[in-house]
């Protein structure tokens, strides 16, 4: 056991004497969490378009032309849910906001311009603030487009007038003078009307009068608070794939160079070597996870959902990558070859598992083809622990997946080890 | 002490060695004397277990497994390819072999001082390995494998490409080993460090081992007369004169310079002597390991 220990210092120092391995498991994940946060952080949901549910109380003329709106837009996926089912889903996480349309919206200007009493309602959980921001001024461009429509339908406008008309001769409160007054406005609106041409009608309107009441709705799962949820977990996949791959190549150079049979030649065992190399992986990485984890909550002010956790599931995503290690310095017999294919192995796991977009950016079928590679499970274990709100036994699949992974790739390495001859 | 028995070792179709038999007494330094792919390295990683022969007997202390802990303990080798960690410093490197052998505290730091001045590297002990040169690396290789005080040594080539004075250093030290009692292999394909060194020598070509002996012995057996040119004080004009005390029909005369061939060289040289000639100055060139080797292969040990 003390030699593992002296071995695993020894190896941490080693890789500790070369700035450039520092750089990339330890700097180089944390700029990479930083950078693509801050990308993220603006881009919403991006564009494989939120889900919301539309629930149409009102079913008027207009609360069609609006929801058709809404349904043409490419940001949205739009279902039309009765108002329990379309709560139940935002409860559940299924859909991002439901929209709730309610009785009177085509009644007219007034209805739809009446702040008192908002006829539109979002329904949505209070902690997606990004989310809900780009849903109300999608909501609001449909709204203006669906009305803009009625404004240049010149009749639905003069009926408007009409209507106006009728209410002002009935008003038995304002004098003949200022009744006659509003009466010549509409005239000459009229005869603007019939003259004006559409293009002039569409301008002058814009979203911002525009109200919605808002429900909140807290839900049984949030969904990432801020976009470092995100790109944190794909940061320290890639502080371990750093780690992995440092120490599978030294595992090389050490056979390389002659330092791996003159420990053989002395009272240590393969085993010995093998399980200081793991060990000095695990420290690093754990070393870096701390590092990582304070950078996360200090700087970025990460929130982690369930703090054990984060531990477990970090815990099991290293040893998957210890093991993966042992099979990476199987690869070549020297530095170069092992460190290249080592390198293009970890790419393909990386770019296949989500480590270098996220997994909901990716097409389906590249999505399933995820399921082999480790990163997306380590990846997937991390979020369950910071923002899915995994239980234990939802966290343990991926853990156990990872943990078999690494005890597979851990066993295929130390056989063809001891297979080539030193 | 090591006793080595027909030992056997292929590559693919490559005979590393064939058929290798010898045995080192306790206390002796033997050479294994070869040029490059005799089977040399071959040899030793066989010796200490980093290899398993195809057949034969390797035999350390009385114990037929190389591998076993308590062989290795007792075991110190010297590789020779470099085998040391160029990121840390000579004093790190130090420090981390012997706790590897499970060398520590006040032990540790005097082994290493100790190591560190065999090596010539108490100055510069703090500096990385790879800031030094290819001679201080070397002398850092071998004193790795000083620190658990082993009695058998095994050394490979440890002299390759460092210049004379680090070479005598290392000289020093192997003979410092000698006196202390432990039993060294050492391999080399310089002649002049097997002379100097060993006690017993096995000449190795194409992994087969031609002869064994000590130096003189294999001299007088396969390395032929030795060379003598002689200046006389005065000119003489019969060479038959001289051809009745010596041997060699080829003798040369030429002006007052002869030279000849014996394989007794101060016998003829009395001889002579006795017979009147007057000698002004005598250059006697015996044979070497060098001409061992030329007679027993037909080749130079480098060509
Ligand atoms: N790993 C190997 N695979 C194949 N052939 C090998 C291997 N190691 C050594 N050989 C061959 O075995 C023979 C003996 O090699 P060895 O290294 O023992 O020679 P050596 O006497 O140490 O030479 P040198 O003075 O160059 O170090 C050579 O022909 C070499 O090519
Ligand atoms: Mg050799």
């Amino acid at each position: 056991m003390n030699k593992v220990f002296f071995l695993a210092v020894k190896d941490i120092r080693v890789l500790m004497s070369d700035r450039g391995n520092i750089f990339w498991v330890l700097v180089f994940p944390l700029v990479f969490a930083f950078f693509f946060g801050a990308i993220y952080s603006d881009a919403g949901e991006g564009p494989t378009g939120m889900k919301i549910a539309v629930v149409d109380e009102d079913k008027s003329d207009f609360s069609t032309s609006y929801i058709s709106k809404l349904e043409s837009s490419d940001a949205l996926k739009v279902s039309l849910l009765s108002r329990e089912e379309a709560i139940e889903q935002v409860r559940k996480s299924r859909i991002a906001a439901a929209v709730i349309i309610k009785k009177g919206m085509g009644d007219g200007f007034e209805a739809i311009f009446n702040s008192e009493e908002p006829k539109i309602e979002i329904a949505a959980d209070p902690s997606r603030k990004m989310e809900s921001g780009y849903l109300q001024g999608l909501l609001a461009k449909a709204q203006f487009e669906a009305l803009s429509g009625n404004f240049t339908d010149r009749n639905w406008m003069k009926d408007q007038i009409s209507q106006w008309r009728g209410e002002i001769e009935d008003a038995n409160d304002l004098d003949t003078r200022q009744a006659n007054l509003f009466l010549d406005l509409f005239d000459s609106f009229d005869t603007l009307f019939d003259d004006i041409n559409d293009q002039n009608l569409k301008m002058g309107f814009n979203g911002d009068i525009l109200n919605f009441s808002q429900t909140n709705i807290s839900r049984e799962s949030d969904g990432p608070l801020t976009s470092f949820q995100i790109t944190f977990p794909q940061a320290m996949l890639w502080g371990i794939l750093g780690c992995a791959a440092t120490f599978a190549i030294s595992i090389v150079k050490e056979r390389a160079g002659g330092t791996f049979q003159r420990l053989l030649v002395g009272p240590t065992g393969r085993a010995h070597i093998l399980a200081g190399k793991g060990a000095a992986c695990f420290i690093t990485c754990s070393f870096i996870m701390c590092i990582q984890y304070i950078g996360a909550k200090l700087f970025f002010k990460m929130p982690v959902g369930d703090l054990p956790l984060f531990v477990l599931a970090y815990l099991c995503t290293i040893l998957c990558f210890v093991g993966i290690m042992m099979l990476i310095s199987t690869l070549g017999r020297t530095e170069q070859s092992a460190g290249g294919a080592g390198w293009a192995i970890i790419m393909i796991m990386a770019m296949l598992g989500g480590g270098m977009m996220p997994l909901y950016f990716m097409p389906a079928w590249l999505r399933s083809l995820s399921n082999i590679s480790p990163v997306k499970w380590g990846i997937y274990a991390l979020e369950g622990a910071i923002w899915r709100n995994f239980s234990l036994m939802e966290i343990a699949i991926p853990c156990l997946i990872l943990l078999a992974i690494g005890f597979a790739a851990f066993l295929l390495g130390v056989y063809s080890l001891s297979k080539q001859q030193d | 002490m090591i006793d080595v028995q027909n030992l056997n070792k292929k590559y693919g179709n490559t005979t590393a060695l064939d058929d290798v038999s010898f045995n080192v007494g306790k206390g002796q330094t033997f050479g294994l004397l070869g040029p490059n792919g005799a089977g040399k390295t071959t040899a030793i990683k066989l010796l200490c277990g980093l290899i398993r022969p195809d057949s034969g007997i390797v035999s350390l202390n009385g114990k037929t497994d190389p591998t076993l802990i308590e062989v290795r303990r007792s075991l110190g080798v010297v590789p020779q390819s470099l085998a040391i960690y160029e990121e840390l410093s000579a004093e790190e490197n130090l420090h981390f072999w012997g706790r590897i052998y499970g060398i520590r505290g006040r032990k540790l730091r005097e082994k290493t001082a100790d190591c560190l001045k065999i090596a010539g590297l108490l100055k510069r002990r703090k500096e990385k390995v790879s800031k030094y040169s290819g001679g201080m690396k070397r002398r850092l290789n071998m004193v790795c494998s000083f620190l658990h005080e082993p009695s058998i040594l095994l050394l490979d080539e440890p002299t390759v490409g460092v210049d004379p004075q680090s070479r005598n250093l290392i000289f020093d030290t192997i003979e410092a080993m000698k006196k202390e009692g432990r039993t060294i292999i050492y391999t080399t394909h310089y002649m002049e460090e097997a002379q100097r060194l060993c006690d017993k020598i096995a000449i190795l070509d194409h992994g087969k081992i031609l002869d064994i002996d000590n130096v003189e012995n294999l001299i007088t057996r396969h390395g032929g007369p030795s060379h003598i040119e002689a200046e006389l004080e005065e000119k003489i004009s019969d060479v038959e004169k001289i051809k009745m005390f010596v041997d060699d029909k080829d003798i040369q005369l030429e002006e007052r310079i002869i030279r000849f061939k014996t394989s007794q060289p101060m016998e003829s040289l009395a001889k002579l002597n006795r017979s009147g000639l007057r000698f002004h100055s005598i250059k006697v060139q015996t044979a070497n390991l060098e001409d061992v080797f030329l007679n027993l292969t037909g080749r130079r040990l480098r060509d």
